[in-house]
């Protein structure tokens, strides 16, 4: 469960810094953004609870068109500035949630409730349901990746961007379709990250800090390795809580990527050098 | 009028500086000016970083071994401040050399991305030692010990802001003055050469693992030093002043002030630090007066706000330029 969290937000974050070369701090606050539009429609609004997820990723799909639109595109290939840029998001959006809705911990309903059995193992239906969510999404944003003309452009422009540029695909457009993707998977991360454990203003730092580490074990530019990093994470940090505190845990998974990365500087399954 | 000659700008500059607390008299005005002053040395130690190639996001974290060496050796061993405050730099630069040394293996984005991952772990591992950090952050550490020559001076500087201002300041332009002296001698000009091109750098013979163990020791040494000395002036640490966030801020404040000049931090840091604060009246507004320079000096100032003033004569040039041959037609 808390693999498939991590996998959905260092996705998105591995397709921004793949296609675009952008270190999206304000991943975060994306994240959190998606969280709170889907207490907002939901709890304030009383609408479906499903309708305001898919709804809150609708709406954070369409901020990072704005987003590659304004705040990324003018600064294209220049890693300083987009980092200066992001971080601005950062302050801006945080403030703004707390004007808008005060800083203390909100929470959302569940999604669903009760408890599943299956011999002897019993689990919680939502985390089972949170779980085949995101599942399901990997499998869709695997099969756009592979089998779809943008999807393939994606790709293109992760491996050579000038190459790919030289092939006449249009290098905006993929980054707009890579942005809004990378937006909505955070928007439904949050969301349903906010009914499993609650809403703040600063939930999301940790989340990139995870996504980052993730992003970084894999490698830059394997999308596959993002799966296989997100499961090795999310396992230590499942269970080593249960032997020792949680900020040891931290630092042990830290201490763990940092080996790796060590012998292997381009990641797990990084391609590049 | 006389020539306006950079050195007496600085000059006057520091004057005025030493003069401040005649025209400032609000302890909370000073308490800014003391923060700023020492979050203008960790961020130039972090420029001398970031000259051999390496952005290290892990400044905060080195602060954070200053402080917290400084805080618990003062605080346990009953030592003088004057003593630990030194020591608490060199615990970070060691720390530094330790963890820089197996760092040299990775570069550009892995080693900002390695750093900021050895920057939580050791935040965190200052959140696991609660037997000396303490629970909730390391309270009742000493603060500076009076000086007392009889018959001459006598400071004390428990609850003054006035004797810390003048000892931040003195640290603070000795600091920058060793940095501007490293910077432009000849180890300077090797990390400047290694940034450029590593490979090329070590074709001629130069050391590149060792050079940028050495800017990561020197930037360090002058972390801990702030992280030290904030230490003895706040009394009181936690450790999420050192964690993610802060790290990052610190190589924004850089950025947004400019990397190229020395004076960049400076400039970034007193702006980032004070602008916001002279607006708290403005409550939870005031984070977006941050945002709003940030996204101005994004848009407009590609180098920063210290390459505001080149950037101006390159366009003041260019005008001239253009205009000569249509003066001439």
């Amino acid at each position: 469960m808390l693999s498939s969290m991590y996998i959905l937000m260092a996705l998105g974050f591995a397709i921004l810094l793949s296609v675009m070369r952008v270190l999206n701090f304000a991943h975060a606050v994306i994240y959190m953004g998606g969280g709170y539009i889907c207490y907002q429609l939901a709890v304030v609004y009383g609408l479906n609870q499903w309708v305001s997820l898919v709804l809150a990723a609708i709406v954070m799909g369409l901020f990072g068109l704005f987003l590659e639109r304004c705040c990324f595109r003018p600064f294209f290939g220049d890693v300083n500035r987009t980092i200066v840029m992001t971080l601005a998001l950062i302050v801006i959006l945080e403030s703004a949630v707390n004007i808008l809705v005060g800083t203390q911990v909100r929470s959302l309903p569940a999604f669903a409730s009760g408890v599943f059995r299956t011999g002897g193992v019993s689990l919680s239906v939502e985390r089972l349901v949170t779980f085949i969510i995101s599942a399901a999404l990997l499998l869709v944003l695997i099969f756009f990746i592979q089998k779809t003309k943008i999807g393939q452009q994606m790709l293109a422009v992760s491996q050579d961007s000038t190459g790919a540029v030289l092939q006449g695909i249009n290098i905006y457009r993929v980054s707009a379709v890579a942005t809004v993707i990378a937006c909505a998977l955070a928007a439904v991360a949050g969301s349903l990250m906010g009914a499993i454990v609650s809403l703040s203003p600063y939930m999301g730092d940790y989340m990139l800090v995870k996504a980052i580490e993730i992003v970084i074990l894999a490698g830059i530019g394997s999308i596959g390795g993002v799966l296989g990093a997100g499961l090795i994470l999310g396992t230590i940090d499942g269970t080593l809580p249960i032997l020792i505190s949680g900020s040891a845990t931290d630092a042990v998974g830290l201490g763990i990527v940092i080996l790796i990365l060590l012998f292997r500087p381009q990641g797990l399954f990084g391609h590049e050098a | 009028m006389g020539r306006l000659t950079k050195p007496t700008v600085y000059a006057v500059l520091i004057i005025l500086l030493f003069l401040l607390p005649l025209f400032v008299t609000r302890p909370y005005y000073l308490h800014i000016f003391i923060v700023t002053l020492l979050y203008i040395i960790v961020v130039s130690s972090l420029r001398t970083i970031a000259l051999s190639g390496q952005v290290s996001v892990a400044h905060a974290a080195f602060m954070g071994i200053g402080g917290y060496f400084s805080g618990v050796v003062s605080k346990e061993l009953g030592l003088t401040p004057w003593l630990t405050i030194p020591l608490g730099g060199f615990a970070a630069m060691i720390v530094a050399v330790l963890i820089g040394y197996p760092f040299t293996r990775v570069r550009a984005i892995y080693f900002s991305m390695v750093s900021l991952f050895g920057g939580i772990a050791i935040v965190n591992l200052i959140r696991v030692a609660q037997k000396w950090t303490g629970a909730a952050g390391l309270a009742g550490i000493p603060p500076l010990s009076p000086i007392n020559i009889p018959g001459l001076i006598n400071i004390t500087f428990l609850g003054q802001k006035l004797p810390y201002y003048y000892f931040t300041l003195l640290l603070a332009l000795v600091s920058l003055l060793v940095l501007y002296r490293i910077e432009h001698c000849r180890i300077g000009m090797t990390w400047r050469a290694i940034a450029q091109s590593y490979l090329e750098a070590s074709s001629v013979g130069i050391n590149e693992a060792g050079f940028r163990v050495l800017a990561l020791a020197i930037g360090c040494f002058f972390a801990g030093i702030a992280g030290a000395s904030y230490a003895h002036y706040n009394l009181v640490l936690t450790p999420s002043t050192f964690s993610f966030l802060p790290s990052i801020f610190l190589v924004m404040y850089m950025l947004v002030g400019g990397r190229d000049r020395f004076g960049g931090p400076i400039i970034g840091t007193g702006i980032l630090v004070m602008v916001p604060e002279l607006f708290r009246g403005l409550k939870e507004f005031a984070p977006l007066i941050l945002g709003a320079i940030m996204v101005i000096v994004v848009f407009l100032m590609p180098q920063g706000i210290a390459g505001l003033f080149d950037q101006i004569r390159a366009k003041y040039g260019e005008v001239r330029n253009r205009k000569l041959p249509g003066s001439a037609a």
